[in-house]
């Protein structure tokens, strides 16, 4: 075991290389391509025993990785954003052939307009495709839910793709220190891919992917996904078990902080939960009794450990890094869903934040918590807000009167 | 090259490979060129499927293959033919799949696919140096939903949209030059209604490294409007008119297998167009000469570039 | 409300033929929903259709279970199970069959205890529009049939949906269906509405706890080869192709331009017909050299369509 800076683009490439993957189709896009990089240069050096194919488009891909699997090696690739959308009929497609491979997705928002930097629709358009997606917060998490992943997707109970999503820039191009494990033991964890009777070879007829006709059959192999999918909860359990004994490092589906005796627990994904983080421990330090809930499993969605997390709580601030647009928080919506039946509801107010990269500050956490206190004291539950402070309009109004959108007016009129 | 071993019709396989019982319509032209394929290459093969009437050929829970299947999409088939192709060469390579269990690839799609969404994806497999088969049949539209034309509709062929009083205004993409251009193994034109020329070029491109690509000329009496059983007549009719070249790409020549009778002598195009429905408002209720003409002169001009 | 199913094969105009109908019963002011139900197969494939016409704003939708009449436009349809012309025919159902068989053959065939009547395939051979002439007549019994069509709208409905395949054919469909009329007189109102039964007792739909199957067996794989071998397709052949071996000269021709493969030869070289996989598309027979191959019309001897 090492311990080094990894940037959480090196974690998902070290993710790779320990699970010894022997396929890797794979397509540049930012913040993405550092990882296929370093797995070539490995590659080229004799480090992997693995292919890489660049292909296409991620469309290809991701056809590829999954018909790869199908046929019965261990398959890794990663893309990001636009890249993810581009290749959404696949990942709905290969989900379905029940082909188990890891995808490493770094968050970058969504076109249009276009940009840079994370939030959480990419990966949240791929919440229904039969995927599992693990969400990580840190570099060393990135790294071990990557071998998680391959237990979790490979195991006969499962057999389905995995997402592992990191956030662009916040993780993708962040140095932190990462144990790398050793070989020996990755290979006492995760052993080698074992695609049973599935796979492609001669002498042994099989179709892969097979067209239905009619809603009863369509209706039994989508629900018995479903049914694969929610298995995943326990088989994560059971692997992170072992992963802990073998590792020391502990994964929960939901992540729990400081959450026992809170009455406010903020509620969020990915690597703006260690900010939550920081503001709980500080907000504690001044008598505030906050925690912070981060669902590290979304799909399957572990809605009875939300649950006993947030029994008894008063108050929960739902913060999305991502707007569906037209309903809002996807996240609030899924908490809603889960929290429904229970008696004496925690008050939940929704933020929207951290779009396209926006920080989220520490005063704004402060702030979060004075709302969600004062909902749940008056019982007036506030609308949906988005972080988003006066001066950023003010820099808006003076971006407008360079983009001259003032000589708009009257141009359309004859 | 060798002489194949292929004489004459009577060589042929009298038994198939592809079981039937499938839910390609009667007569269907493209399942024709498809069983001889199976016939030649045998049962160690997967087929990676793009969407189209042969999607259908596997519908739960049954298939005609004896070999294996994977369905993918339109724009991806020879992606998936990569995944496919990698993976086995790994196993093998790891030891982890005997060679006498390795598959040949082949991909299958419509032209609607070839043609137009999914020329990305073959044009980067060609170019990556894949290892396959690709069998286009080329219904001339988009079959599976109606027949709508496609960028294989010939000129002046009624489809579901080009339904005008000349029909089709555009003129058929040369998908064979733009796949030759490529410099892949081997690319050839075909006709399911031609076996013994088909059966020779499939013999003899199977065991070729790299890309062999075939395009099938599929007579579609759903589509193009005849009888089932003139599908035959249809497919040898444009052959024999020169509609449909039979040629072949390999070691950077095009050679054509079958050569019709010189101009003169060989049957005007329009014995091929009249017996289509496709084609009836080009003769009735009046002759369109000026559409005819520029038709036969197309057929023409290509034969002549030939000698 | 009116529940009516078509039972054709494709390419015989089904569609059509129930657009005919769902339009002369939407000129008679009617609500109407008519639709195709389309599936894998093709050409010459058992398919049906329904239309559904009531006074009243139809809220139902899809599969009619329980028809009030069932229109067959090729009788060999009866005798497939897979086609389900029979679903939910009780003896109230009107039974309507393009057959030149006697009825009475029929109901004793399928034991039958409704009305059935049948129109004769005669008129749809000799005319232009071939098939789809079948499918006028059988409209036009239809609607007279229901009680609730009259002739102008029936004559209005044809030129509606047929105006697009030339007047040659609008004519001749509009003979077909105007005689089939005339024909069923004697039946006018036949078919009946039927009154929706009550919701205070149903049948349970017997719902599961769906159990979990490993990927190995609950994803969509094919573990086999050639399972399409239990796909009879020789159901759609409505002519067989019969080869006279005394005048085959062993060509093989046939063997190499059969599409689907049913034509297999025998060590001596031979042709020899897979009847249960042939779809009749007749290639063996138009491009048989020496034309020893014929054709006869479907079903064969009794319990030999397949």
């Amino acid at each position: 075991m090492i311990r080094k800076l990894l940037t959480g683009n090196g974690a998902a490439a070290w993710g790779a290389r320990l699970a010894r993957v022997d396929y890797i189709p794979a397509f540049p896009i930012t913040p993405q391509t550092e990882i296929i990089e370093t797995i070539a240069h490995w590659i080229g050096e004799g480090r992997m025993d693995s292919r890489m194919t660049t292909l296409e488009s991620e469309h290809s891909m991701i056809t590829s990785a999954g018909a790869a699997a199908t046929t019965g090696v261990r398959t890794f690739t990663a893309t990001s954003s636009q890249g993810l959308l581009y290749g959404m009929e696949m990942i709905y497609t290969v989900a379905g052939w029940r082909a188990p491979f890891v995808l490493v997705n770094v968050s970058r928002a969504l076109s249009a307009p276009i940009t840079l930097e994370p939030d959480h629709n990419d990966v949240l358009a791929a919440r229904d495709s039969g995927f599992l997606q693990i969400h990580c917060a840190t570099c060393q998490e990135v790294l071990d839910s990557v071998l998680l992943a391959y237990r979790l997707g490979e195991d006969e109970k499962v057999r389905l793709p995995v997402i592992v999503n990191l956030d662009g820039f916040y993780l993708s191009f962040t140095r932190e220190p990462v144990e790398i494990p050793d070989d020996a033991k990755v290979d006492q964890f995760l052993p080698p891919y074992d695609p049973g009777e599935t796979r492609f070879r001669a002498g042994d007829p099989i179709s892969q992917g097979v067209a239905v006709l009619g809603g009863s059959q369509y209706s039994y192999f989508r629900y018995e996904t479903h049914l694969a999918s929610l298995n995943a909860l326990e088989i994560f359990e059971e692997a992170s078990k072992e992963f802990e004994e073998l590792f020391g490092r502990s994964y929960q589906p939901v992540e729990s902080y400081r959450t026992e005796d809170a009455e406010v627990i903020f509620f969020m994904m990915g690597s703006f939960a260690t900010k939550a983080k920081d503001a709980v421990d500080r907000l504690r330090s001044v008598g505030r009794k906050v925690g912070l809930l981060r669902p590290r499993l979304l799909r399957p969605f572990p809605a009875k450990a939300i649950v006993r997390a947030l029994a008894g709580k008063k108050g929960i601030a739902v913060i999305d890094q991502n707007l569906s647009l037209g309903k809002g928080g996807i996240l609030h919506t899924e908490l809603c869903s889960a929290l429904y039946s229970m008696a004496d509801k925690p008050v939940m107010v929704s933020f929207i934040g951290g779009l396209g990269g926006r920080d989220i500050t520490r005063e704004e956490f402060y702030e979060m918590v004075a709302v969600t206190m004062k909902a749940i004291e008056t019982g007036e539950v506030p609308t949906p807000r988005l972080l988003y402070g006066k001066e950023e309009l003010i820099q808006m109004k003076g971006l407008q009167s360079i983009a001259k959108v003032e000589q708009r007016k009257g141009r359309g009129k004859r | 090259m060798k002489e194949s071993s292929l004489k004459s019709i009577k060589d042929l396989p009298s038994t198939h490979v592809l079981g039937p019982g499938t839910p390609t319509c009667a007569g269907c032209g493209a399942l024709g060129a498809i069983k001889i394929f199976c016939d030649i290459l045998g049962e160690k093969t997967v087929f990676v499927n793009a969407a189209g009437c042969m999607t259908l050929l596997t519908v739960y829970p049954f298939t005609p293959f004896k070999g294996s299947w994977i369905y993918t999409a339109m724009a991806s088939a020879p992606a998936g033919a990569q995944g496919v192709r990698d993976a086995l060469d790994l196993l093998i390579r790891k030891g982890r799949l005997k060679p006498e269990e390795d598959l040949k690839v082949v991909v299958l799609t419509g032209d609607g696919t070839a043609y137009g969404m999914g020329l990305s994806s073959t044009s980067s497999a060609i170019y990556r140096g894949l290892d396959f088969i690709y069998i286009c049949y080329d219904n001339e539209g988009y079959g599976n939903t109606g027949h709508q034309f496609s960028a294989a509709t010939p000129h002046a062929a009624r489809t579901a949209t080009s339904k005008g009083p000349e029909g089709y205004q555009r003129y058929k993409k040369d998908l064979f030059a733009i796949w030759a251009a490529h410099r892949p193994a081997y690319v050839a034109t075909v006709a399911g209604t031609e076996p013994l020329d088909l059966a020779r070029k499939i013999e003899k491109a199977k065991d070729l490294k790299g890309s062999k690509l075939f395009i099938a000329f599929s007579p579609c009496p759903t589509g193009w409007y005849f009888e089932p059983a003139k599908t035959i007549e249809v497919g040898k009719l444009a052959v024999k008119t020169g509609v449909w070249p039979l040629k072949e790409y390999i070691d950077g020549k095009v050679a054509h297998t079958k050569v019709p009778l010189p101009k003169g002598k060989r049957p005007l195009v329009e014995e091929y167009l009249k017996i289509q429905g496709r084609f009836a408002h080009l003769f009735s209720p009046t002759r369109n000469e000026n559409v005819l003409e520029k038709i036969q002169a197309g057929v023409d001009a290509y034969w002549e570039s030939i000698v | 409300m009116y529940r009516i199913r078509f039972h054709a094969r494709g390419g015989q105009g089904i569609k059509t033929a129930s657009r005919i109908l769902g339009t002369a019963f939407f000129l008679e002011g009617y609500e109407v929903q008519d639709s195709p139900r389309y599936g894998a197969e093709r050409r010459g494939a058992p398919i049906f259709a329904y239309v559904r016409a009531s006074k009243k704003i139809i809220n139902e939708r899809g599969i009619i279970n329980k028809p009030d009449l069932v229109i067959v436009t090729d009788d060999s349809l009866l005798l497939l199970p897979i086609a389900g012309v029979l679903l939910g025919v009780t003896e109230r159902t009107v039974l309507l069959i393009a057959t030149d068989e006697a009825t009475e053959l029929w109901k004793k065939r399928l034991n039958l205890q409704g009305l059935v009547l049948s129109i004769s395939t005669q008129a749809a051979v000799k005319g232009h529009a071939g098939l789809p002439l079948l499918g006028a007549a059988c409209v036009g019994a239809a609607a007279q049939l229901v009680g609730a069509i009259s002739k102008s709208a029936l004559e209005e409905a044809i030129h509606d949906q047929l105006q697009p395949l030339g007047k040659v054919i609008v004519e001749e469909s509009l003979a077909a269906a105007m005689t089939a009329y005339d024909q069923i007189e004697a039946y006018a109102g036949c078919t009946t509405e039927r009154e929706d039964p009550s919701a205070d007792s149903y049948e349970s739909p017997n719902w599961i706890d769906l159990p979990f199957e490993d990927a190995g067996t609950s994803a969509p794989y094919i573990h086999a080869a050639a399972t399409t071998l239990n796909v009879k397709t020789g159901v759609w052949r409505s002519l067989r192709p019969v080869i006279d071996l005394q005048q085959c000269n062993r060509c093989a021709l046939c063997n190499s331009y059969c599409p689907d493969g049913v034509i297999s030869l025998d060590a001596k070289g031979y042709p020899q017909i897979d009847y249960q996989h042939c779809k009749g598309c007749l290639i063996c027979l138009a491009q048989c050299p020496l034309h020893a191959i014929d054709a006869i019309p479907e079903p064969g001897q009794e319990g030999e369509i397949s």
